[in-house]
């Protein structure tokens, strides 16, 4: 197929082109969380979508993860993320603006060898479902935190390590923020977690929402691609009511 | 009852919002509704039951004659593994039941059914310093908000709905000993709290927040010397030195470290217009580092509630040497006398007596042991302040490692704790659980370091019966006598309840729930819950029946710091449970 043939199926048959009519990572769990967290709205499997993970997770408490959703460039409304078999699914809820790009990057925690999905919801009002599958030895929500270990981690609560990598035409802003992230999952330690974030440019201007869920990891690396001018804000508040401001020139 | 004035443009529109939403079935917590309680007999919106912490429900449907027909009708475990002591007095609004249990964590429970609605739990560093256990007394309701302080020193605003933080507050700095164990509580549109840390040489303070936000609106330290603010538009205004300077009662830089944490909360008094709060022990301990009256330590204190000034305070313990915490609940009371109505306030002190004051102007009316034993002083002077015995005053160490000790009654625990009395509006009477022990006590040398403890004493606590050390005490105001006493072989720890129904309810280590006929002292009604009960109970009307619900579960001081009292309790169980019970229609009918 030459490149003009495809644009051409891709502008006519955009579904046809790239759904995909079976689930990539046949999953027993798709139809419960579909009517969960989608409730039951249209949708298609879509390799557009790219969900980038590693096949095995070496240390299942920080698995890296890519959510590309650049295809849809200008059309996104929202993207949710969850990893259908760990105790606590939900990963993220990402709502990109104008001035940063339908991507991001975030380390997660599996339980055991899950699928992993990104619904991308475009303007349309049809989620665009990827996936990918990861194998791991597991216990990655249940496992001592690291964190907690360290005598004074309170002291160092809501540190950010960031910085701005030009790339171009955007730049990738990169986290670490310092908090447990407990899920609640561990005996005796409730949950405590960044459960709401806010990426601003320019005069405040709001360039996001990020809804955050207990299977992120424990310090939370977090990537965006940002198109807007700089310097970029990300306002954080975890579950307890703690507030974090981290400003990226 | 007269109503306060209403100065704040807040207050009076959060009052009009209230009107506008009061044909509404699920109304937001309004001034009003916390000036009414408990008048309103389907909601407790107050710790307490009213501003003035009376603890008297006018509900009559269940009684004396009844009371028998009282039955558990679901009870809520608060689960985990942090079965500590559970010191909370439960609110009701809506149907819904808001509480706390230990390890600062709050709960939300369909008062119909005990289902668990919601649940928070703080999530507390590792270097908390509460002094007496892990404990918390209540929630504030306001608005469409649940509020409490934490073991960390926070106040946190949680959704009334879902359990979810609207917002937090650091009120002092944990590190430094400070802790939040006392509900707080919301007069005409401001949310008060104290500070705990008396034992940690923290300066203690009373400070009133923005419900909303979470804004600090004014700060009152209870220690002279230190100065008070109001915030005006987030710009701190000086608004005087408490105590007018430093140095008048406390000798060189020791009022820097004064204690007189007022934890324990306090009260408000609409017809005066003024909070009431009690304050703590000053710090250290031995009183021989710091001669002099060392105010404002356990004292009462008069508060205006718009800006924190003191209107008048009163010391029970002048210079204590004994860890006589002056924080025990000012409750307001009117009284005839001679044909002139008296606005008049009760408190009965850690210190043994029980005074009277007036209320609109801090002055003594009488004082008398309320306890059998008090060899710390031998009387109450003209103006209340006490006449030392100074051979109970444990001597100062020089240059040995350990003063001379003495034996001394009431012990530091108190001839009665935190635990709240209540005051009967039928009876006239107060009903007070007390403690009869006393305690060996010597000085040590001691220098303050930040977070560590600062008391530079040492102490073994001694019952002083073999059969008994609580007494739940029938006590006459105006004739200073005692009414009816019931006796309890370990220390009353739990708050008291009375009713329009001739009814006194309390809770025993033991782990039952009593219910005392309030004219006699005739125990008509118990419960075993199944842990010691150290709650507050109270009791609202749901559906046409009356309801009585408590916390039970074992905790608290005494474990802690009961010395050889330690063997009478050593074998009680722990828990973390919430009991409600009911009269059923169909029996009140029968009666």
């Amino acid at each position: 197929m030459n490149w003009r043939l495809s644009c051409i199926l891709a502008c006519w048959l955009p579904l046809a082109a790239h759904a995909v009519e079976v689930d990539p990572v046949p999953s027993v769990m798709w139809a419960f969380y579909h009517k969960q967290l989608l409730a039951d709205a249209p949708f298609v499997f879509d390799a557009r979508v790219k969900l980038l993970a590693p096949p095995f997770a070496e240390d299942a408490r920080q698995v890296p993860l890519e959510i590309d959703a650049r295809a849809f460039k200008g059309h996104v409304v929202r993207i949710l993320a969850w990893a259908e078999l760990n105790p606590l699914p939900k990963i993220v809820d990402f709502q990109p603006k104008e001035g940063v790009l339908p991507w991001l990057a975030l380390r997660i925690r599996i339980e055991q060898a899950t699928p992993l999905r990104a619904a991308v919801l475009t303007d349309d009002g049809i989620w665009h479902v990827g996936s990918a599958l990861i194998d791991a030895a597991g216990g990655g929500c249940t496992a001592p935190s690291v964190v907690r270990s360290q005598p004074g981690w309170e002291e160092h609560l809501g540190e950010v390590l960031g910085g701005r990598y030009p790339r171009g035409e955007f730049s990738r802003v990169r986290v670490q923020v310092a908090h447990p992230m407990d899920n609640g999952l561990v005996s005796g330690i409730p949950e405590f977690f960044i459960n709401h974030g806010q990426l601003r440019g320019q005069d405040d201007q709001v360039l996001a929402e990020l809804e955050l869920f207990p299977a992120v990891s424990e310090n939370p690396n977090l990537a965006f691609d940002i198109e807007a001018p700089g310097p970029t804000r990300l306002v954080l508040r975890d579950n307890s009511g703690n507030e974090f401001d981290a400003a990226i020139p | 009852m007269t109503q306060p004035a209403r100065r704040q443009p807040f207050a009076l529109s959060v009052l009009l919002g209230a009107i506008l939403l009061s044909g509404q079935a699920m109304a937001a917590v309004s001034d009003q509704d916390i000036l009414q309680d408990p008048k309103n007999p389907g909601q407790i919106v107050t710790n307490g039951l009213g501003v003035q912490g009376q603890r008297y429900s006018p509900l009559d449907t269940l009684n004396v004659d009844n009371v028998k027909d009282l039955r558990p009708v679901w009870a809520f475990s608060f689960g985990g593994e942090k079965q500590r002591g559970q010191q909370a007095q439960p609110m009701v609004k809506d149907g819904v039941m808001y509480l706390t249990g230990s390890y600062s964590r709050v709960f939300a429970v369909d008062a119909r059914t005990g289902k668990k609605l919601w649940q928070y739990d703080a999530r507390l560093p590792d270097d908390i310093r509460p002094c007496c256990d892990v404990i918390n007394r209540g929630v504030a309701l306001y608005g469409d908000l649940v509020f409490f302080g934490t073991l960390d020193a926070k106040l946190v605003a949680l959704n009334k709905d879902t359990g979810k933080v609207v917002w937090s507050k650091r009120v002092a700095d944990h590190k430094e000993g400070y802790s939040i164990s006392a509900a707080p509580l919301v007069i005409n549109g401001k949310l008060i709290t104290g500070v705990a840390g008396g034992e940690f040489g923290v300066v203690g303070k009373i400070e009133a927040y923005d419900p909303k936000n979470g804004d600090l609106l004014w700060t009152r330290p209870t220690v002279e010397g230190h100065m008070g603010y109001v915030y005006k538009d987030g710009k701190a205004v000086e608004n005087g030195i408490s105590g007018g300077e430093a140095g008048k009662t406390w000798p060189g830089d020791l009022w820097k470290t004064g204690g007189a944490a007022p934890w324990l909360g306090g009260y408000y008094d609409p017809e005066t217009n003024l909070l009431l709060f009690g304050t703590g022990n000053p710090a250290p301990w031995n009183s021989h580092l710091r001669p002099g009256d060392n105010l404002y330590s356990s004292s009462r204190l008069a508060l205006n509630p718009d800006d924190g000034t003191i209107k008048w305070h009163f010391q029970s313990t002048p210079h204590d040497g004994w860890d006589y915490d002056g924080v025990n609940e000012l409750v307001s009371f009117n009284y005839t006398e001679g044909g002139k109505e008296i606005k008049a306030a009760a408190t009965a002190d850690r210190n043994g007596f029980f005074y009277v004051l007036d209320r609109t102007n801090g002055k003594f009316i009488r004082g008398f042991p309320f306890v059998d034993k008090i060899t710390w002083a031998t009387g109450l002077d003209k103006n209340g302040r006490p006449i030392y015995n100074e051979a109970s005053r444990p001597g100062a160490p020089g240059s040995e490692a350990k003063g001379t000790s003495v034996f001394v009654a009431p012990a530091f625990l108190g001839a009665k704790n935190w635990m709240p009395m209540a005051y009967n509006r039928d009876t006239g009477l107060f009903y007070v659980p007390s403690n009869e022990w006393g305690m060996d006590m010597w000085n040590e040398g001691i220098a303050y370091k930040k977070g560590a403890a600062f008391l530079g004493a040492g102490f073994t606590i001694k019952p002083l019966n073999e059969d008994y050390i609580g007494v739940l005490r029938a006590i006459d105001p105006v004739s200073g006598k005692e009414v009816w006493r019931h006796k309890n072989y370990a220390p009353l720890w739990g708050g008291v309840l009375t009713t329009k129904g001739n009814l006194v309810f309390t809770g025993t280590p033991e782990g039952f729930l009593q219910a005392f006929n309030a004219k006699t002292g005739e125990k008509v009604w118990e419960f075993q819950t199944g842990s010691g009960v150290l709650g507050s109970p109270i009791t609202w009307d749901m559906d046409g029946e009356q309801y009585v619900s408590v916390v039970s579960g074992w905790g608290g001081a005494v474990p802690l710091w009961g010395g050889e009292v330690a063997k009478r309790i050593k074998d009680f169980n722990q828990g973390g449970m919430l009991w409600t019970f009911k009269l059923p229609k169909e029996l009140v009918a029968k009666h």
